[in-house]
């Protein structure tokens, strides 16, 4: 019987991956969004059957429906989190590199037109 | 003399201090550049009335990111093949520099880190001393290099470390990223004794200890994320 344990375990195995991953890597990329998918396809049908989850909840060791919608909402937080502090990171790399470009650009024009003012 | 070295100093607000500071340096360097990360004060006026090349941050990015800045500029430079950064806030003697470099050479190695515990350390607190060695022990646990004083802004190195260095740690988290680095690319090492002096002015600027929590985290994401 797969338990709610195996579950979050693999779940947390997965993020493990996710964040020792490289950034650019598509197959990650297309992973999480069908991940995505899949959740709002879970969401939709706990949505329109309730009840579901408490089968489902029970099937997996855990006592209510409710419990078991917690624990996946608490793996979803932790990946969202993850993601977009990865995210945000690449992001303030790519905006320090351009601010470097710029500040050396301007630093070697200041060099520039000094030497040439020398010069006169 | 020393045409073929470049003195790297980031600033951010050091507007008091930083033209006495690029002055000294300069008796004795001809190439100094000044990263000024950013500055909400008035760094910049302060280091133009020197000869020091300034280098303006259009945001502030961290002490990090200034000395990659400083490193690439001087990079630019072909003859360059000794770099040095170098605090501004006077923490640093000038006279440090030409032993440790002249240690480097000697010695033909890639990089020296000065050591304040190798060297003399005036009015430092207990705990800031206590910190600093906890610091210490968490950079052998987690890169095997063992260095007195990892946290030391004054270091030397070659031009073959700066061409490969990429800081991406852009706050105080570099100086545990250039241990690193020193570590996974298998450079060659030493330290050297330096002085630090706690003058009130820089004790008032000094890494808050608490800072130590986000350069553990961003060193640990670093370290696993790293491609």
């Amino acid at each position: 019987m797969i338990t709610i344990q195996t579950l979050l375990i693999a779940g947390f195995v997965i993020l493990l991956l996710m964040l020792l991953s490289n950034p650019g890597n598509l197959k990650i990329q297309a992973s999480k969004k069908i991940i995505g998918v899949l959740f709002v396809c879970a969401a939709i049908f706990f949505i329109v059957f309730p009840e579901k989850s408490n089968d489902i909840a029970h099937m997996l060791g855990v006592g209510r429906g409710a419990d078991l919608l917690l624990y996946i909402l608490t793996l979803a937080f932790i990946f969202v989190s993850l993601n977009f502090y990865l995210q945000i990171k690449e992001e303030q790399n790519k905006n320090v590199k351009l601010a470097r470009k710029i500040a050396i650009i301007e630093a070697n024009q200041v060099e520039k037109s000094k030497k040439s003012n020398q010069r006169k | 003399m020393y045409k073929n070295s470049w003195i790297i100093i980031p600033v951010y607000n050091e507007e008091q201090v930083i033209k006495d500071v690029l002055n000294d340096v300069l008796k004795v360097f001809p190439n100094v550049v000044c990263v000024n990360d950013g500055s909400s004060d008035d760094s910049a006026t302060e280091i133009k009335k020197t000869k020091a090349h300034l280098v303006n941050h259009p945001i502030n990015m961290g002490a990090g990111a200034a000395i990659q800045t400083g490193i690439e500029f001087a990079l630019q430079d072909k003859a360059a093949q000794y770099f040095v950064t170098f605090d501004a806030d006077g923490q640093h003697k000038v006279e440090d520099i030409a032993p440790t470099l002249k240690y480097l050479q000697g010695n033909d190695l890639d990089i020296v880190i000065g050591s304040r515990f190798l060297g003399e350390v005036k009015n430092i607190s207990k705990i800031k001393s206590r910190f600093l060695q906890v610091a210490k022990l968490f950079n052998k646990i987690t890169t095997k290099i063992d260095i007195t004083d990892p946290h030391n802004g004054l270091r030397v190195f070659n031009r073959k470390f700066a061409e490969s260095l990429d800081i991406t740690l852009h706050g105080y988290a570099h100086a545990s990223e250039i241990v690193e680095h020193i570590r996974s690319q298998r450079f060659k090492y030493d330290e050297y004794p330096v002085t630090v002096l706690y003058t009130d002015y820089s004790l008032k600027k000094g890494q808050p200890m608490l800072n130590a929590i986000n350069i553990v985290f961003d060193l640990f994401f670093n370290r696993i994320t790293k491609k």
